[in-house]
């Protein structure tokens, strides 16, 4: 009370919010999804493994720990990130930046190789991969840069001076993980946008993304293929998961097969717990059930918006967008992928894919998120 | 620190609605995949989830004329085993080699390899499948299964014929008539998944299978073992190569036996018959030369042979001369024993020759000058116009596989040698079976018919479903030929060469045939005989040929008697009761009596034994010696006491 009073001094009563609706939006798609895992991966666990609850019980173990770790982060103050740290007298979000380019580092040299990719981390029993968690380091990051001095974004130079700090984790997260690069840096660009007020440059810096995608996916030939694979899917060879998973989408028709009755995960869709998961939900549910989880994530998405416009600083709304652009894009390329309507790259979907490391740096994220919700004031009515 | 400003905001707002918009539009992908593209795609993955499992159908069985099961199912097992349900491979492994006596590295191959169904063993008998079954053990499938069963064995092995590994017919009818026996599988459609493991409780659909139907023939399995049993008697005695006997009614075409002895086990189709490994080592045998001597078994050579027909061919050439009138039975012939025809001695088969004859005593006596000299009068046009009338240059269309066509003189290359040995059934080959439509068509009244075993066809209810019926052509020699024939052939047995196949009381007639196989220095003979009876009405015609018969090889000695012994007892079988004339009635009276051993006995012992016995006939002894080696009649036959002994001596 005081605290508000010493503010504006014009506004007498400002009420603590906490952003209910988006805890249990996601609690509701983390449950979801540990629904669907079950469904899909009990085949393939009771195949492999003997135990129809094998990866469900990992997850499960994942989705436990992620939401406490979202409890705990939205209790704090999102603005601790800038606060400097006692001896090294860096910022904390300095340093959550410097570790997670050395993790980055560290897994290109000594990471393990899983399908030929060099990006997970052992830990004891479970592994992880950075570039998840990079991808919360980008977020407050460029935010942090940004809200330094926001008028230089006017100008394009000022974007390419955020750039050029944004640059080096995105540079090391690129070279294992081309999809992830990618997601990260339409999170920069998405952020950038939001803090900029001038348009201009962005159709430039456009031009310049596509050139330099073109390079990437032209430049290295598994990805050429890959343009190959998705114009003719019905008889590449290497288009059968694509394919098998538009059999699953459409087999599915209004109302779909019923819970757990689907056929294509039955070993025809590999992995289907994985990024391939919405192609068993539509099999499943239906046009109605995927367009249901459509919609929560744009409840999600709704809520995010809300937090980032009502943020009380640009930092804050910043991170609201940049965790906005984060879950928007996911779900949109994992969907566009499944549907065959842009060649496939492995990303999976928000909350809902199997995979440990992914769940926890999300649910750490809506924590954050959570947490600046928790920082907006409104008047009482 | 830096405030949230409005255009922050907007710009928010902005990303917000494009998300917004990308969203609507992957949904409306979603509407076109789940609405438009769902029936397409989802049959598509329904193809890839089902699996079909064929349900064997029953192959039709075969049935005799009287309605006796030739040929029909038992039912056994196919024994496999899916990878990916094998909990206990080490146990599975032990109990399926024991079982099924496979070895345990064969089995064991097939057990660890990573496939959705491996199949272990087909045709496994249905006790040992249910002992697997019993057992349940993991992984294992015993599947349902029909293996063609022929109740008696080798009984008419190169007719019916057998099938292989899918059921289907290989030689003989069964191949004939597949599309008729051969049912239509049903199928199991089952839910798989991707690695082909069925899913449990998934709803299966079921085509059922359809049996085949059913195939009665004209055989009679009776009248064959008739035969049977006289051919192996005579293939034993004459230590001869084959004996083929067929046994037809001359009216429609009816075959009711056909023998060609040795026969082969259809339940063991695959084994070599004892008489081909003989003289040879088998396990030496390459795949060829066994194939080779296995389809040398399962052939059919009463209708895949051709053969000089010899003597008996003089029915053709007779009949055409009749017909033709350029002979009457009265017309005089002169025969030295030879018969010069331009450059050439064309010798009769009695050396010292059959001196003044009429042409019926011609027949009678089967001299070859007298048919040179008729067939000359016929000129080649003449006779290859009855050739072919009687069919000689088609094939009989008879309904089993592989019918040999005959090999004839090209009409422009006949002279007079050619046709001088013709007209006594030399120098040209046909199938035995075309010899017997021939002499049908002879003693028919000049009917053709088509030599058949198939009779019906019936469904698995038992109602008939087809008759099968099949072409004749009448008129091929006039009704007078005919008649003029039959009372010919009556007198070459009552009287002539053949009358080792008389039978009192049933008027058999017939004509004897030895036919010199080729090369002719290597004195190889073919002796056989075709009868029919009776004479007036003929109910049936039979033709018995021995290929390389040892020692005597005179038709009219080794191959006569042995259309009598199964006219004997198949004229009566078949309902055609024996009318004895009174000079018969007088004659035989005198009763009969069984031919003793002879064998090893001098002459006097040979006359001591036959007078106690009161034996009224003549004794013929043949070579030089005192000691009997060979006899016909054989021992045990039943002879009238005035019928002939021909004894060979050493």
């Amino acid at each position: 009370m005081r605290r508000s009073e010493r503010g504006k001094g014009r506004r007498k009563l400002f009420h603590t919010y906490y952003d209910y609706s988006l805890l249990f939006l996601v609690l509701f798609l983390v449950g979801f999804g540990l629904i669907m895992i079950y469904s899909t991966s009990s085949f393939n666990a009771e195949r492999n493994f003997g135990d129809a609850a094998y990866y469900l019980k990992k997850q499960g173990i994942f989705g436990l720990l992620g939401i406490g770790v979202m409890l705990f982060v939205s209790m704090f103050d999102y603005r601790l990130f800038l606060k400097p740290l006692p001896i090294i007298r860096i910022r904390l979000v300095t340093l959550f930046y410097l570790i997670c380019m050395g993790l980055q580092v560290y897994v290109l040299i000594f990471g393990r190789v899983v399908k030929g990719s060099k990006r997970w981390i052992d830990l004891g029993p479970f592994g992880f991969q950075p570039s998840e968690l990079s991808k919360v380091a980008l977020i407050v990051f460029v935010s942090y840069i940004i809200q330094l001095a926001p008028r230089k974004l006017d100008k394009f130079s000022g974007f390419m001076r955020v750039a050029v700090f944004a640059a080096p984790l995105l540079l090391l997260v690129v070279i294992p993980n081309f999809s992830t690069g990618l997601i990260m840096g339409v999170i920069f660009v998405g952020i950038c946008f939001v803090a900029s007020r001038k348009k201009l440059y962005f159709i430039v810096a456009g031009l310049l993304g596509v050139a330099a995608g073109a390079f990437f996916i032209f430049g290295v030939d598994y990805r050429g293929e890959r343009i190959e694979i998705w114009r003719d899917i019905e008889t590449h060879p290497k288009g059968y998961q694509i394919l098998q998973g538009l059999y699953a989408i459409a087999s599915g028709g209004v109302f779909g097969k019923g819970l757990g009755q689907s056929m294509q995960k039955l070993g025809f869709i590999p992995e289907s717990h994985n990024d391939m998961i919405f192609s068993v939900i539509c099999e499943e549910l239906g046009l109605f059930g995927a367009v249901s989880v459509i919609l929560l994530y744009i409840l999600v998405i709704w809520r995010l918006f809300i937090i980032a416009i009502n943020a009380p600083d640009l930092f804050g709304g910043l991170i609201a967008t940049g965790i906005l652009t984060h879950i928007s894009i996911q779900v949109l390329i994992n969907i566009a992928v499944v549907t065959n309507t842009i060649p496939s790259t492995g990303i999976p979907l928000p909350f809902i894919s199997y995979g440990g490391s992914s769940l926890v740096f999300l649910l750490f994220e809506m924590g954050i998120a959570l947490s600046i919700s928790n920082q907006i004031k409104y008047e009482k009515a | 620190m830096a405030r949230n400003k409005t255009y922050n905001k907007r710009n928010v707002l902005i990303v917000f609605l494009c998300v917004v918009i990308a969203a609507s539009l992957l949904a409306g992908r979603l509407t076109y995949l789940m609405i438009f593209r769902s029936k397409d795609y989802a049959a598509r993955a329904e193809d890839l989830h089902e699996r079909e499992r064929p349900i064997k159908a029953a192959r039709g069985l075969i049935y005799d004329r009287n309605g006796q099961i030739i040929a029909t199912n038992k039912p056994v097992s196919t024994i496999s085993v899916i990878h990916a349900q094998v909990t206990e491979p080490e146990k599975v492994i032990e109990v399926l080699s024991s079982k099924l006596g496979l070895s345990t590295d064969y089995v064991r191959k097939r057990v660890e390899k990573n496939s959705s169904l491996e199949r272990i063993k087909s045709n496994v008998e249905k006790e040992i499948a249910d002992e697997i079954r019993n057992m349940k053990l993991d992984g294992v499938m015993v599947d349902e299964d029909y293996k063609r069963y022929y109740p008696y064995g080798d009984l008419a092995s190169k007719v019916i014929g057998f099938t292989g590994a899918d059921n289907q017919g290989i030689v003989g009818l069964e191949v004939e008539y597949e599309k008729y026996l051969k049912g239509i599988d049903g199928t199991i459609l089952t839910l798989t998944t991707a690695y082909g493991v069925e899913i449990k409780n998934a709803a299966e659909e079921r085509i059922e299978p359809k049996p085949g139907n059913n195939l009665k023939i004209s055989l009679d399995v009776n009248m064959q073992k008739y035969a049977e049993q006289a051919a192996k008697k005579v293939l034993e005695a004459k230590e001869a190569n084959n004996v083929k006997i067929i046994l037809m009614s001359p009216q429609n075409g009816e075959i009711f036996a056909m023998v060609n002895v040795p026969e082969f086990d259809l339940n063991e189709p695959f084994n070599l018959i004892e008489s081909m490994t003989r003289d040879i080592e088998t396990s030496v045998l390459s795949d060829k030369e066994k194939q080779d001597l296995l389809n040398q078994m399962w052939r059919n050579a009463s209708l895949s042979d051709t053969y000089e027909p010899g003597s008996s061919f003089k029915i053709v050439t007779a009949a055409a001369a009749i017909e033709e009138g350029v002979v009457d039975l009265d017309d005089q012939f002169f025969c030295p024993g030879y018969k010069i025809v331009e450059d050439r001695r064309i010798r009769c088969h009695k050396v010292g020759g059959h001196g003044s004859q009429t042409f019926y005593d011609g027949i009678l006596n089967s001299c070859n000058p007298v048919f040179m000299e008729v067939g000359a009068r016929l000129g080649i046009d003449n006779l290859y116009k009855y050739f072919r009338q009687l069919g000689l240059f088609n094939k009989t269309g008879v309904d089993l596989p592989g019918e040999a066509s005959s090999i004839m003189h090209k009409k422009e290359n006949v002279e007079a040698v050619e046709l001088a040995t013709i007209s006594f059934g030399q120098s040209f080959q046909i199938t035995p079976l075309q010899l017997l439509v021939a002499a049908s068509a002879v003693v028919n009244g000049g009917k053709i018919v088509t030599p058949h075993l198939g009779m019906e066809v019936t469904n698995s209810e038992g109602n008939t479903i087809k008759k099968l019926e099949y072409p004749e052509k009448t008129n091929v020699i006039s009704k007078e030929t005919s008649e003029t024939m039959k009372m010919l052939l009556e007198a070459v047995v009552s009287d002539g060469t053949g009358k080792r196949a008389y039978l009192p009381g049933f008027r058999v007639g017939g004509k004897t045939a030895t036919s010199e196989k080729l090369p002719r220095s290597e004195n190889k003979y073919i002796s056989s005989f075709i009868g029919f009876a009776p004479a007036d009405n003929p109910q049936l015609i039979g033709l018995v040929l021995i290929d390389e018969p040892v020692g005597i090889y005179y038709g009219g000695t080794i191959a006569a008697p042995v259309i009598g012994e199964v006219f004997d007892n198949v004229l009566p079988y078949m309902g055609v009761e024996a009318s004895y004339t009174e000079e018969e009635k007088e004659e035989y009276d005198l009763g009969t009596i069984v031919v003793p051993n002879l064998l090893n006995k001098d002459k006097n012992e040979v006359k001591k034994l036959l007078n106690d016995l009161g034996y009224m006939g003549e004794i013929y002894y043949l070579g030089e010696g005192e000691i009997v080696v060979e006899q016909f009649p054989l021992m045990g036959e039943k002879i009238d006491k005035t019928s002939d002994l021909i004894l060979y001596l050493q």
